[in-house]
């Protein structure tokens, strides 16, 4: 019911920077879908938009995993978001369970929930497998930097890599192909992939766009406008790049 | 004074209603400059606020007293008490922390930042604002994908507190055909991108068997792909193929005699083609020419009541060029389903001609690079030149923080007091070796700042001897703490070479370039 759901978000306006922590929150379809099958022990790859509590997921998957005495890696791509979550996780978890381990640095690399970048985590992959022994599961963040061209390596080599005992949760922003992504990462790891795709966003978007001279336009205008303007800069003298370096040239000559 | 950018405070002005708002831009002076354009016209804060703000920033300070004496920060700190801010790669981490931590208490209305600031920080606004579409990646401008758009799009729009997210683009009167209309439905797959580094292969070669490394090798996630591809064009094939032998039932059993219209056609083309001025002259013409009039005038034409034989004829020609085609494109795929394997084993070549490796033998050298992720060649090669043993620390310092960087067009750091001609000589004789380029790069520009950190030289002193900002100035030292631990892990069996450089990571890992929590 809408009425509900308002006066539920509005009592938890004042501490709206916690709201991935607190308890109460109504968890959306693709959420307990998700949770459901990370907590039957599943191998899981959730694609949704950003924004729309991915995270909780393995946070509810790390709640369990400690829970039974085992470990739980999460990978992220930058140091600046395993520095966050690091953060996040040492308030929701306790400072002595949890760890961070990046290129530069180190805190308590031995906890059971350990932050790395997938660099580190791919790493021990190969280095020190031993490392993995007692890790459950191995979270992958933005597992759709697979795409990256520098980067992408650490991801793969990670999931095909990654000690056969260690689950996988992906999280991906929203890609077509999140299914091949499953059946690839299912093939190679000879083991089921439940695939939870969210398409919706918890805010929808409303794109716009804005004009030279300030004026909010639709879709169809702007687009309007922008042909209008392209055929303008070709024959009143406002040279594009490329014409403007021909122009001066024959100017010298 | 001309502008090369539009006055941000009309564009606020038009979208009043839906701040705060996240305003993208992509490059740190741009950022700077519009932030301080807004300042002019905007302030949002009540007054209570400013004091909110005050606070925090002067809690911020007394643990970094000099975060706003650089680059003249203190204009974002009169930014920051008016509820606008700016948020860039630049940026101190202390500074970043501060602007962060404002940003979510809601204390910036509007907020000029970098596409980083999307991906790290985890916090909606109820817009987002696109300057531009274009970006920098590295090598070039070009439009955002759909995929990063979506990405940083995605942070407009409260849960709970906005019915919509908004996204505004702003259109350039000067580049109106960069304006971006993007689409979600059209948001980019995800490709493998695996690529083998000498590390890949030394890792595989330590620790992997024989049938892992064929596993990698033949299963990785840009082969899978292709082998996909490779099995639904060889359906195609087989498709065609079988319509193209359907199509053949039309045709009647005088099909291959010259009795057949389709049969005429064509000797009558050639007939034509060999009688004309080009090809008449030609030895061999003329009996050809007979032949064929012979052949023609041997049978008569047949009468054919049907004539979808010639729609078949010419759609098994269609067939044939669309077949042609998969075949070309089947024979590419098949090539690059093996091209890992290739990679793979020129590399082995590589690096057993350096002396890394013989089959899964290691040699010091492989051993060393085993452990290294950046640059393992040249690092390797540095250490085993005795290098890095010979030369002071200061200078060892300096030469490390260079691997592989690369600078920016309009960067400058006072040059070192040592000479760098060694590390040259090394790389040109690695080149000559066979060493490809880009597993050499390295450059003398960032020396001095490590030099002078490891030296014990404030922090204010990097700043006053580069362009360079407070957050690259970290970067340097933080990336060379990062290589610093690879190799300590490598020289386990160097202790005199471990103490060194760890002495080196303990002098650079102080003060401002620490990090902090």
């Amino acid at each position: 019911m809408p009425q509900a759901n308002n006066s539920n978000s509005n009592t938890r306006s004042g501490s709206y920077s916690e709201e991935s922590t607190e308890k109460v929150i109504k968890l959306d379809k693709f959420q307990v879908e998700a949770i459901e099958a990370v907590l039957r022990g599943q191998n899981v790859l959730v694609a949704a938009p950003t924004g729309t509590g991915k995270t909780l997921i393995a946070e509810k998957l790390a709640e369990k995993v400690l829970g039974e005495g085992k470990g739980l890696v999460y990978t992220s791509p930058l140091k600046a978001l395993s520095n966050q979550k690091y953060s996040d996780f040492k308030k929701m978890f306790g400072e002595q369970r949890v760890g961070l381990v990046t290129g530069d640095i180190t805190i308590n690399g031995d906890a059971p929930l350990t932050v790395m970048t997938t660099e580190i985590f791919r790493n021990k992959c190969f280095e020190d497998v031993e490392d993995l022994n007692d890790i459950a599961y191995v979270v992958f963040d933005e597992i759709h930097y697979l795409d990256d061209p520098h980067r992408g390596t650490a991801w793969e080599e990670a999931i095909l890599f990654a000690p056969p005992h260690v689950k996988i949760l992906g999280l991906s922003a929203t890609v077509p192909n999140v299914r091949e992504m499953a059946i690839w990462i299912g093939e190679v790891r000879n083991c089921d992939v439940v695939v939870v795709e969210e398409k919706k966003r918890a805010v929808p978007l409303e794109i716009k766009w804005i004009s030279p001279d300030n004026r909010v336009l639709s879709k169809s205008k702007a687009k309007r406008l922008v042909k209008k303007l392209c055929s303008k800069t070709d024959d009143d003298g406002q040279y594009k790049f490329g014409e403007r370096k021909k122009h001066n040239y024959q100017k010298k000559r | 004074m001309a502008r090369a950018f539009k006055d941000p405070s009309e564009v606020i002005d038009a979208i009043e209603e839906h701040l705060p708002a996240l305003y993208f831009v992509f490059g740190r002076a741009k950022a700077e400059e519009l932030a301080v354009e807004l300042g002019k016209k905007w302030d949002f804060l009540y007054r209570e606020e400013k004091e909110q703000v005050y606070k925090i920033i002067e809690d911020a300070e007394a643990q970094n007293p000099d975060m706003f004496l650089h680059r003249e920060r203190i204009v974002l700190k009169r930014l920051l008490l008016k509820g606008i801010g700016y948020h860039h790669a630049g940026l101190s981490p202390a500074l970043k922390r501060l602007v962060e931590r404002l940003y979510e208490s809601r204390l910036i209305w509007v907020l000029f930042c970098t596409e980083t600031f999307a991906a790290g920080v985890n916090f909606p606004a109820a817009s987002a604002v696109f300057e531009s579409c274009r970006k920098w990646d590295g090598r070039e401008f070009r439009q955002l994908l759909n995929r990063e758009f979506f990405q940083m799009a995605g942070r407009a729009g409260r849960r709970g507190f906005d019915e919509k997210g908004y996204v505004f683009i702003q259109i350039s009167d000067k580049y109106p055909e960069e304006t971006g209309f993007f689409k979600e439905s059209e948001v980019e797959m995800v490709h493998g991108r695996l690529t083998i580094s000498p590390n890949t292969v030394l890792s595989l070669l330590r620790w992997k068997s024989d049938e892992e490394i064929e596993h990698f090798l033949k299963n990785n996630f840009s082969v899978f792909q292709k082998r996909r591809q490779l099995e639904e064009i060889n359906q195609q094939i087989i498709e065609i193929k079988k319509t193209i032998k359907d199509l053949e039932q039309n045709f009647c059993n005088e099909q291959h005699s010259v009795s057949c219209p389709l049969i005429r056609k064509k000797l009558k083309k050639e007939l034509r083609r060999l009688k004309s001025r080009r090809y008449r002259q030609q030895p061999g013409s003329q009996t050809r020419i007979r032949e064929l009039e012979k052949l023609l005038a041997s049978l008569k034409k047949k009468k054919c009541k049907e004539v979808k034989c010639f729609d078949a004829a010419r759609n098994i020609r269609d067939l044939n060029n669309k077949l042609d085609f998969l075949l070309y494109k089947k024979k590419q795929r098949e090539y690059e389903v093996e091209q890992y394997t290739t990679e793979f084993f020129r590399m082995r070549d590589l690096l057993e001609s350096l002396g890394y490796v013989k089959g899964r033998t290691f040699y010091p050298r492989g051993k060393f690079a085993l452990y290294l992720h950046i640059q393992e060649i040249f690092v390797t090669e540095l250490v085993f030149s005795g290098l890095i043993e010979d030369i002071p620390s200061d200078v060892a310092a300096g030469i490390l923080a260079g691997v592989d960087y690369t600078p920016g067009r309009r960067e400058y750091v006072q040059p070192p007091p040592y000479d760098v001609d060694f590390v040259n000589e090394l790389r040109a004789r690695l080149m000559q070796m066979g060493v490809p380029e880009e597993f050499l790069v390295w450059s003398p520009v960032p020396g001095y700042i490590a030099y002078a950190w490891y030296n014990g030289k404030d922090f204010e002193h990097l700043m006053q001897n580069s362009n360079l900002q407070e957050g690259d100035i970290v970067s340097i030292i933080r990336r060379e703490i990062d290589l610093l631990r690879q190799m300590e892990k490598a020289s386990v069996e160097n202790p005199l070479l471990l103490e060194k450089l760890r002495g080196i990571r303990r002098a650079l890992d102080r003060d401002q370039v620490k990090v902090m929590f």
